[in-house]
């Protein structure tokens, strides 16, 4: 996944790079990283960016261990990128 | 940092040495000390490694001798394969003699402790000092209003929700500002750690109203920044919700 361009977003590849850095394991690269990303959006959007990468590595593990479906307007909204990205193979890799 | 996210994450740091509803104060800071450890734990990487986790025989590389076998295993599993949690593994930790209400708290403090200790790595700050353990006993009650219907555990709707619970909603002085979605629905058997997990979650990424209001910017970067940053941890935790 990494060096996706991270749509139009503005500075979305190097987004997408430092959040795969901070779950990842390589110390040098993710010291590398999170010096771009300062650079970009400056100290505060640092912060606020490691804030939503963190956030979220914890309440993934809320959804998945509590087992929360997802509410059926939104599975409606979301079937055409589900597919396409096949996101039930999640699903399928239970155990 | 901003004042308000210092502000929380002491405050939710702190939580974690205190009694629950569930465990106690030292057990509570035993399971965060657990969550840390479990990402170095060989057997979660073997596990993690293979097809399916239920093919790999072994035990947990596990430190705190006071919680119970079930507890371990779902730390580390929590921990370093959230994906590939099923409905059957709750139900035999279940069976090991793990209780509903304890598991959903357990699932708070694992949360709680992962989201600060990831954000801290993110921004270069060191890990927080766990605080000491307070005395204090678990106060063991389960909220009227729970019912099953949401996943593994039982939950409580905005709507059944008691007087005698806590404001976990945020129901005053309304509008009510977590709305009842699932995700805010996971910890609601347990109230104190539901508000617990929200309260630094929406410091750490958004209020809800603040992530539907597209027309102003609440942190130093932008709604679609924080969107594309939260799907791509949901993508790389193998997160369906």
């Amino acid at each position: 996944m990494r060096g996706d361009p991270g749509s139009d977003v503005p500075h979305g590849g190097l987004l997408l790079a430092f959040a795969d850095a901070v779950l990842g394991r390589d110390s040098t690269a993710l010291a590398d990283l999170r010096e771009a990303v300062r650079t970009a959006v400056g100290d505060a959007g640092l912060s606020d960016a490691a804030g939503v990468i963190g956030g979220f590595d914890g309440i993934t593990r809320i959804a998945d261990a509590i087992g929360i479906p997802l509410e059926p307007e939104k599975i409606e909204l979301a079937a055409d990128f589900f597919n396409t990205l096949d996101i039930g193979r999640f699903r399928r890799e239970k155990a | 940092m901003r004042p308000a996210l210092e502000a929380a994450q002491n405050v939710a740091w702190r939580r974690l040495g205190l009694p629950g509803t569930w465990w106690t104060g030292a057990e509570r800071l035993a399971i965060a000390r657990e969550t840390l450890a479990a990402a170095a734990c060989p057997f979660c990487a073997e596990r993690n490694a293979a097809l399916s986790p239920l093919s790999v025989p072994g035990a947990h590389d596990a430190g705190e001798p006071a919680l119970p076998p079930a507890a371990i295993e779902a730390i580390h599993r929590i921990r370093t394969d959230p994906g590939r949690l099923s409905e059957a593994w709750y139900l035999r930790l279940r069976e090991a003699g793990l209780g509903e209400e304890a598991y959903v708290e357990l699932v708070s403090v694992v949360a709680v402790t992962v989201a600060v200790d990831t954000y801290r790595r993110g921004s270069g700050l060191p890990p927080l000092a766990f605080p000491r353990a307070e005395p204090g006993t678990p106060t063991r009650r389960r909220p009227e209003g729970a019912k099953p219907g949401r996943g593994f555990v039982a939950t409580v709707a905005p709507e059944d929700r008691a007087d005698t619970d806590p404001d976990m909603y945020l129901d005053h002085p309304g509008p009510r500002r977590r709305v009842g979605a699932n995700i805010h629905r996971a910890l609601t058997l347990v109230p104190d750690s539901m508000i617990h997990w929200w309260d630094v979650l929406e410091e750490l990424y958004q209020e809800g109203p603040q992530m539907r209001d597209y027309g102003v910017e609440y942190r130093a970067i932008s709604h679609a920044q924080i969107e594309l940053l939260a799907a791509r941890v949901a993508a790389l935790n193998r997160c369906e919700y």
